[in-house]
């Protein structure tokens, strides 16, 4: 799996389908060895894209998943303290000497390996996901970027743990704050924007089966137009699938007005994106309007008497 | 044809012109990773050496476009659809490096420029801000005022410079800053005094007393640490506040690094970088503001136009987001009030710094003000030092 090509290939067969500046990014990735960062607007995959690596690499998935609040120790590694002093106890009566026992209660039997230090610790590489870094705080990616740099993990107590395989790592973050510029130093950066027209209808192809080629093109131009208007919470890949899936699920061979009204929950997750939506439906009009011009074979003539603008109207 | 005839020289120059040029942050790591991933993408196809450098040399979603274009104009500096192979010859021999550079930076600015926004973009890094010490002779920094007005019309001599502060400012800032309660993390830190026993650190301790834990170690939650978003009203009925309002902003970036700072009258600037280095005493002015200062205000429009850029990344539950501005708006009120609604739903509290307040029998009835007003939840003056100190008592959070 050296070129570009072949990643994609090798994603496209479980159902992801990656651009070519993706795939030359995550190609990079593995032959420098250095960490990815994935930013891009919400439901694109970012993080479908690092267990869909994973896969492909036929390695392990290791989440981190960042919150505020995320500190060292729910990362990296803790002592099983419970379990360290109830074996003190047991043990009291046993002849072993001092060191020993000591030695035995710092090994690794009692150790909790939280993500990071799992990582770094496995026989194989593996893909390592630290989800949403922005919402760990500053003082968490600081920490993180010591880990990231050097590859290895300092316990008091037992010694420094090095890595044995360094593990490919991919960072996703949703720019709810900035991340410092110290840690885009260290990563390679991939931007990846919403898909085009073509390449969604490829994803939806890839993901939904079953899913006729007028619906699915209809979908993904109402989601286009969707995108353009000024939302405040635009639909995301993720929200084509569901809608999808839903209109599947609703038996629908087409997208109409009223189908559209109805499913719309899919879509459109803030009450006020509906009145922009109803604001700019000649933006949508066309795509449900366009239905018997596309549509050689008839059949639908009762439907196209309901446009879209013409079920919104009364609303308003 | 390249400039250079080896690749590591073209890779190094190229890499040069986007330090240069667009004010990108490469050191001798990056390009070194560069060379590493040049090795293993196929030389011959442009567009995977395009796609293999773009992660590696942009580090922001900023950057990629920013990227893009220099490597259009550095790679095929030519008219769009022309092979490159028949381009005049550029190529030099290397060594005539400071020759070299000059004629480089000439050829970039006279090629033709076929980038949408290529022009937009060259002018990034060269930095528009002039340190005034540089622009000695070319004007007073007095504020004067022409003889005609339009309300979309600006005049770039009434650039403010961002003041020097006093310390009384810096303590009533750090004071304001200090007292915003935005309620508790949820991370547990160590303290001495705390409301969660620590075990593992009280074990630790106990190696001290011979494996019996006598003292007993703590955690507490710390507060949230807040962030300011300031945003300053250039237009000309605030021009007798702005420095008010400059000085404010200054101060709270002497206070605290989780400040920004915006300027807005007809257009929005972002001026964080400048306001943080007049915080560590360097003397600035605010000279590349041409469009913002002491012309009209639409603020409506720049509020959202905020909201759509930077909204995502700096308006969230620890937000305190502070405008300071008079309200007379020629802009459509509805807009205002969207944003206003947008600004005061996604952050902790929205205060408003109205200057006319000060005036003895001002109502907040101008139709921007009013719009505005239920999406407020702090609206005040500050003039002076104690002003700020006093302002953290009066802010109201949703905490």
């Amino acid at each position: 799996m050296t070129d570009a090509a072949a990643i994609h290939d090798r994603f496209r067969e479980r159902g992801f389908i990656v651009d070519e500046a993706f795939a030359t990014a995550l190609q990079i990735m593995l032959a420098l060895e250095k960490p990815l960062l994935i930013e891009g607007p919400a439901g694109v995959g970012k993080t479908e894209s690092a267990k869909v690596l994973a896969e492909v690499l036929g390695t392990e998935l290791i989440r981190l998943q960042c919150y505020e609040g995320l500190d060292a120790m729910a990362a990296l590694y803790e002592w099983n303290y419970p379990r360290q002093m109830l074996h003190a106890r047991l043990s009291e009566a046993e002849g072993s000497s001092l060191d020993e026992r000591e030695a035995y209660m710092f090994s690794e039997k009692f150790l909790l390996k939280r993500p990071l230090l799992d990582a770094i610790t496995r026989d194989r590489s593996p893909v390592l996901l630290v989800d949403e870094v922005d919402r760990a705080d500053e003082a968490f990616e600081a920490f993180l970027l010591e880990v990231l740099a050097e590859w290895q993990v300092t316990i008091p107590e037992l010694g420094t743990i090095r890595a044995r395989h360094k593990p490919h790592v991919i960072l996703t973050s949703n720019r709810t704050r900035e991340l410092s510029d110290a840690l885009r130093r260290r990563c390679l950066f991939v931007w990846i924007p919403y898909p085009s027209l073509a390449q969604e209808i490829e994803i939806l192809h890839a993901r939904v089966p079953g899913l006729s080629e007028r619906l699915a093109q209809q979908i993904v131009q109402v989601m286009q137009a969707l995108r353009a208007l000024p939302l405040h919470k635009a639909p995301g890949v993720a929200e084509s699938l569901d809608w999808a899936l839903a209109l599947i699920s609703l038996h629908r061979e087409h997208l109409d007005a009223p189908t559209l009204e109805r499913t719309l929950g899919c879509v459109l997750k803030v009450h006020e994106d509906r009145g922009v939506m109803q604001a700019h439906h000649a933006a949508l009009d066309p795509i449900l309007g366009d239905v018997p011009a596309n549509l050689e074979s008839g059949g639908y003539s009762l439907d196209t008497d309901f446009g879209f603008g013409s079920v919104s109207a009364p609303r308003r | 044809m390249y400039p250079f005839a080896s690749l590591p020289e073209n890779l190094a120059a190229f890499c040069a012109a986007l330090r240069r040029e667009d004010g990108f942050r490469i050191g001798p790591g990056e390009l070194h990773d560069a060379a590493r991933a040049l090795d293993v993408v196929d030389l011959a196809n442009e567009r995977a050496v395009r796609h293999a450098l773009r992660p590696i040399l942009a580090g922001s979603a900023d950057d990629v476009t920013v990227f893009d274009d220099a490597f259009t104009r550095f790679f095929f500096p030519g008219p769009a659809g022309v092979p490159q192979d028949q381009l005049p010859v550029t190529r030099r021999e290397p060594g005539t490096d400071a020759d070299g550079r000059d004629s480089d930076a000439e050829r970039a600015r006279h090629a033709p420029r076929w980038g949408a926004d290529a022009d937009d973009v060259s002018g990034r890094g060269s930095g528009p801000m002039i340190p005034i010490e540089s622009s000695e002779g070319l004007e007073e920094p007095t504020i004067f005022a022409p003889s005609s007005y339009s309300p979309l019309d600006a005049n770039a001599s009434a650039a403010p410079e961002l003041p020097r502060i006093e310390q009384a400012w810096c303590d009533a800032a750090r004071l304001f800053v200090r007292r915003l309660h935005l309620g508790l993390s949820r991370r547990w830190r160590p303290a001495s005094r705390g409301r969660r026993f620590d075990l593992r650190r009280t074990l630790r301790a106990g190696l001290q007393t011979g494996g019996e834990p006598l003292s007993a170690r703590w955690l507490r939650r710390p507060r949230h640490a807040p962030r300011i978003v300031l945003l300053v009203d250039g237009s000309r009925s605030m021009s007798a506040y702005t420095r008010t309002a400059l000085t404010i902003a200054v101060a709270v970036a002497s206070a605290t690094m989780r400040v920004e700072v915006f300027t807005f009258s007809t257009r929005l600037q972002r001026v964080t970088v400048d306001v943080r280095r007049a915080a560590a005493g360097e003397l600035r002015r605010l000279d590349y503001l041409h469009h913002a200062w002491a012309g009209g205000t639409t603020i409506g429009a720049c509020l959202r136009d905020f909201l759509r850029r930077f909204g995502e990344r700096m308006v969230g539950r620890n937000t305190v987001v502070m405008i300071a501005s008079d309200g007379l708006d020629v802009g459509v009120p509805d807009m205002l009030r969207d944003a206003m609604r947008e600004l005061h739903r996604r952050s902790a509290g929205v205060v408003w710094l109205n200057p006319l307040l000060e005036t003895k029998g001002y109502e907040p009835t101008a139709a921007g003000m009013s719009a505005a007003r239920p999406h407020v939840t702090t609206f005040t003056s500050v003039s002076d030092q104690a002003g700020l100190a006093r302002l953290s008592r009066m802010v109201r959070l949703r905490a």
